[in-house]
């Protein structure tokens, strides 16, 4: 008995390493000399002459550079507040709009299908779409705003430091809530209806119900939604490149909108990935972090 | 009208380039060996781009490539993309075009290209604006050509300053800050531009550089440092933060001059700065509110005179061209005097051929040449280095801050000289 | 009081959901329809203080002017649902069993291996940008769907993963062992009875695949010339140097975005329903 046991569990090892053999492989076919690369390039200095790349070796020198570049201390400032509200914000409002649509009252199709359009529009269109509601002169939130009386004058939406990187945060929240919001109602569907009923026998109200019921059964994805969010907060840039370019005066630079600058415009590419491969470790260590403190060990699990 | 009618052509030119591509390739093989193939990378209209590309001059496009037995095919992208497909491209040492157009980027990216102008015809070049080689030359040598003559120039809105007691657009720094504050009452303002984006030509430190040279000041020195700091470079700035209280208070938000021209087209500003393609837009009822009412001048002079910056569109050739000399035939074509008339009379974009300029029927079909000739008298330097780019960003930052007050123009000035300092020294070492 | 009642809750909870889904439609809902206003007006009324939106002021004419251009367009939708369903159906197909294995089954390290996929989303893409053009171009593959499609695999595939882990994860482990016991293998076990009952998260991870593909803009930008351009880049053709036809732009997004929504209407039931229920019965 043990033995047949044994190779049980070889065969579903089996299986399981041919089940994850051909993603690993797909994603190191596509990422794997462009990630090493990347590591690589942080480490020279770049220049374009002739038609190629010349590289030369400068170890930590554009890590160095780093600590001296206030822009780069400016976007990282700026970075880590929109990020931080960034998936706070999302994460809160894709609970509020997933437990809303999961209510009996928010169960039409119409809902659900009004939850994927803003998220479906072309980023393209989308963040153009949001330069002209946002327009200090012709925007349509000034209009709308003053015609209902809330403003006396139109308002530079885009023309302070603290404005304008909250508008930012404001636009990039509304395109990114859809998504998580999917997520989260997805795993509220699989929330046993039985487990409320028991809590309802046992004369829990709806907030507790929702505290002891709800959240603890979701927890897996509002965990999957911290980090991705964090991962995609990190790496925003069509909305700056579009809305403010960075400005004004910097007020709205993100590290990745400051990357872009570097590698594409300034052609500085050692800086560059340099830039990149700070995003990469922060992001890296907050991953490592949230997945430690939100991910749900099975029980008895190890650490 | 005729930028609806640009519109159109873009995605038809797009479909053609595609079915030039999906050719089988019999068709294209041994049977035609001896004909040149030539790759173009070139703007979507409606920004400036060649016959084919765009509508015009399609016959006289056709029997040259029959003549020369050449093909072209293009890769046409809108502009804002431009730069970033080339610079990955060139970046990777696998450029496939002939023929590229360039924007200001010649000395940054001048290894990659030829200076086959030099070669251009003395008949050809003898009618072009001699200043118009300065951004597309380095160490002496002629990288490309230009071919449209995109200067920004004064636009402002007659009937505004008309109503204002001004019956004539102001003609120096003094007249300009008193134009702009009678202009400026009940949501309407006298100057609106896009300071939101630092850098480019177009963007807030290229603004800055045209007031400079009027100011007298220029960019560098001859060993190629800056030198901008001074009383050119402080009153060009004190300039543009007096004008600000009559300014549209969102110009520091505009991230692109489209969000600016579109409040001088909505009757709600008197002036801006802006290119000569910027006529089409505001005489098209559709998009324009002012149709009747736009005017054009010479920039307002300084203490130096007038003098303005050039918006370099420019064709180049790559050095990866496996037939130079057939790609800058086509260059000589794209400048042939009937094709560069047909190109302002087609789609709006000025010649750069000075006889073109002078045709009368040129002038009467783009009322604002005129004015651009006159405006090419004076200097028109864009200061285009390798660094342009790095070195616009440092200076529009801190032109920025001067605008939103939070530095002097002393302060901003001798902060972006030492930024651009370092910037120059760093590429040298 | 009934159960079925309480789930409604009493007139307190019911007025506040009722608010909160108009805020929802509000906010949602609201710069959608300034997206569908602006596409159907002239630039000059668009420019107006505040926008023109009087009768008068409305025009097909920028849906006449794209759809003029529809031969652009209609190949970069072709081409973006090319790259859209190949992206997304690779991505299920190889990520919906590395999450089973990853999740369920003895895999050495899995956790680290999960981890592992995950950190390769960490780099941004515009660091990896130049080096994948390399890649590709000497490849001799720039301007392919094919090779687009391919490349969009590395950003949907580890988020698929990551989807699906999670749903996988909370499985009872009862059904599957009463799978066991009746006899069926690992690989009838997964397709029979594991992925019939996760066809919410399965949606959601094609629906979040396919979107990601289908508005891609940057490695499109660099990975195509003219043949195998998607719809972003079409789009992004209506914002000039010097000028932006908003109406005309936004009449574009209007078109491109509508094979999205016909999706999500036809799979609207698939995207959420009916996970729960089967599982407890089962």
């Amino acid at each position: 008995m043990t033995v047949t046991a044994a190779t049980f569990e070889q065969r579903r090892r089996r299986v399981g390493l041919l089940f994850v053999l051909p993603a690993l492989l797909v994603l190191a076919a596509v990422l794997g000399y462009p990630i090493v690369d990347s590591i690589m390039l942080a480490l020279q200095r770049v220049t374009l002459t002739g038609g190629a790349i010349q590289q030369s070796w400068v170890g930590f020198d554009n890590f160095q550079r780093l600590f001296a570049d206030a822009t780069f201390q400016r976007a990282a400032l700026n970075t880590a507040y929109f990020s931080a509200m960034e998936v706070v914000l999302v994460v809160l409002i894709s609970l509020g709009v997933a437990v809303l649509l999961n209510h009996p009252m928010g169960r039409f199709g119409v809902f659900r299908i009004l939850l994927i359009v803003p998220w479906a529009i072309a980023p393209v269109a989308n963040a153009v779409l949001w330069k002209w509601i946002l327009h200090a002169n012709y925007g349509v939130l000034n209009g709308i705003l003053k015609g209902l009386g809330l403003i006396d004058h139109y308002h530079v939406w885009l023309g302070t430091p603290v404005s304008a990187l909250n508008f930012l945060l404001l636009v990039d929240v509304w395109k990114s809530v859809p998504f998580v919001a999917l997520l989260i109602l997805a795993g509220l569907q699989r929330v046993p209806s039985i487990l409320y009923r028991a809590a309802y026998m046992d004369g829990a109200g709806p907030v507790q119900s929702f505290l002891h019921v709800t959240l603890p059964t979701i927890r897996s994805v509002i965990a999957i939604a911290v980090v991705l969010q964090t991962i995609w907060s990190l790496r925003v840039f069509d909305i700056v490149f579009v809305l403010t370019r960075g400005g004004p005066a910097d007020a709205t630079a993100l590290l990745n909108f400051l990357a872009y600058r570097v590698t594409f415009n300034f052609l500085d590419l050692g800086y560059g990935s340099a830039i990149a491969n700070v995003i990469f470790a922060i992001t890296m260590l907050l991953a490592i972090l949230y997945v430690w403190l939100l991910w749900p060990r099975p029980a008895g699990a190890k650490r | 009208m005729s930028t609806r009618m640009s519109r159109r052509t873009l995605l038809q030119g797009t479909t053609a380039a595609g079915a030039v591509a999906s050719l089988p390739r019999f068709m294209t093989g041994p049977a035609f060996a001896d004909t040149a193939k030539l790759s173009v990378f070139s703007p979507l209209p409606p920004d400036p781009a060649p016959p084919g590309a765009a509508k015009f001059s399609e016959d006289a496009f056709a029997q040259w490539k029959a003549a020369k037995g050449a093909e072209v095919e293009y890769e046409m992208l809108a502009w804002p993309q431009l730069h970033d497909r080339m610079a990955t491209a060139f970046a990777s040492g696998s450029a496939p075009w002939d023929i590229v157009y360039m924007c200001g980027w010649v000395p940054e990216l001048q290894s990659n290209i030829i200076p086959y102008a030099d070669a251009l015809p003395k008949a050809l070049v003898d009618d072009l604006p001699q200043s118009s080689f300065s951004t597309v030359t380095v160490d002496g040598k002629r990288y490309g050509a230009v071919f449209t003559l995109s200067l920004l120039t004064l636009f402002y809105n007659k009937a505004m300053l008309d109503q204002a007691g001004f019956k004539a657009p102001p003609k120096d720094w003094d007249e300009l800050k008193r134009c702009a504050k009678e202009l400026t009452h009940d949501g309407n303002y006298g100057f609106v531009l896009n300071y939101g984006d630092p850098a480019g030509i177009g963007g807030t430190a290229s603004y800055w550089m045209t007031y400079l040279q009027q100011a007298g000041g220029k960019m560098y020195g001859e060993d190629g440092l800056p030198v901008f700091k001074g009383d050119a470079g402080v009153d060009a700035l004190q300039l543009m933060v007096d004008l600000m209280p009559f300014t549209d208070p969102g110009s520091i938000s505009y991230a692109g001059i489209n969000d600016a021209t579109n409040v001088l087209l909505a009757g709600r500003a008197g002036m801006m700065m802006n290119w000569p393609f910027m006529w089409n837009a505001g005489s098209d009822p559709k998009q324009s509110k002012i149709v009747g009412n736009l005017a054009s001048a010479i920039l307002p002079a300084g203490p130096a005179g007038s003098a303005s910056i050039d918006g370099t569109d420019a064709w180049t050739i790559t050095k990866s061209s496996k037939n130079p000399d057939k790609a800058r035939e086509l260059v000589e074509f794209y400048l042939d005097a009937e094709v560069q008339k047909r190109q302002v009379l087609d789609t709006g974009w000025l010649p750069i051929r000075l006889s073109v300029l002078a045709d009368p029927e040129v002038q009467a079909k783009a009322p604002n040449a005129a004015v651009v000739l006159e405006q090419a008298k004076h200097p028109y330097d864009s200061f285009v280095t390798a660094d342009y780019n790095e070195v616009t960003v440092a200076v529009g930052t801190e032109v920025q801050k001067a605008l939103q007050g939070q530095k002097t123009a002393a302060q901003a000035i001798a902060d972006a000289q030492d930024q651009v300092t370092a910037i120059v020294k760093r590429r040298k070492s | 009081m009934s159960f079925a009642r309480r789930q409604h809750g009493g007139p307190l909870l019911r007025g506040l959901v009722v608010l909160g889904l108009v805020v929802f439609v509000v906010w949602s809902a609201g710069p959608v329809v300034w997206l569908i206003v602006s596409s159907l007006l002239e630039q000059q009324a668009l420019i107006s203080q505040p926008p023109d939106v009087s009768p008068s002021a409305f025009t097909l004419d920028n849906f006449v002017q794209v759809i003029a251009a529809a031969a652009a367009l209609g190949k970069g939708i072709l081409n973006s649902l090319m790259v859209a369903l190949f992206s997304t159906a690779v991505s299920l197909a190889l990520g919906a069993p590395a999450a089973y294995a990853l999740a369920r089954l003895p895999v050495p390290r899995a956790n680290n291996i999960a981890f592992l996929i995950l950190a390769t989303q960490m780099l941004p893409g515009i660091a990896i940008a130049i080096p994948l053009f390399i890649a590709i171009s000497k490849l001799g593959l720039i301007d392919s769907v094919f090779s687009l499609g391919f490349v969009y695999l590395s950003f949907n595939l580890p988020i698929v993963v990551w989807i699906l882990r999670g749903f996988f994860l909370g499985i009872p482990v009862g059904i599957e062992r009463a799978a066991a016991v009746d006899g069926a293998g690992v690989f009838a076990t997964f397709w029979h009875i594991v992925l019939p009952i996760s066809i919410p998260p399965l949606a959601a991870a094609a629906v979040f695949a396919f979107v990601e593909a289908w508005n891609e803009f940057f490695f499109a930008l660099i990975l195509t010339r003219q043949s195998a351009q998607t719809v972003p880049l079409v789009i992004a053709q209506f914002a000039g140097q010097y000028q932006t036809v908003f109406g005309q732009m936004m009449a574009a997004a209007v078109i491109s975005v509508a094979p999205v929504i016909v999706l999500a209407i036809v799979f609207r039931n698939q995207i959420v329903r009916g996970f729960a229920d089967g599982m407890t019965k089962g």
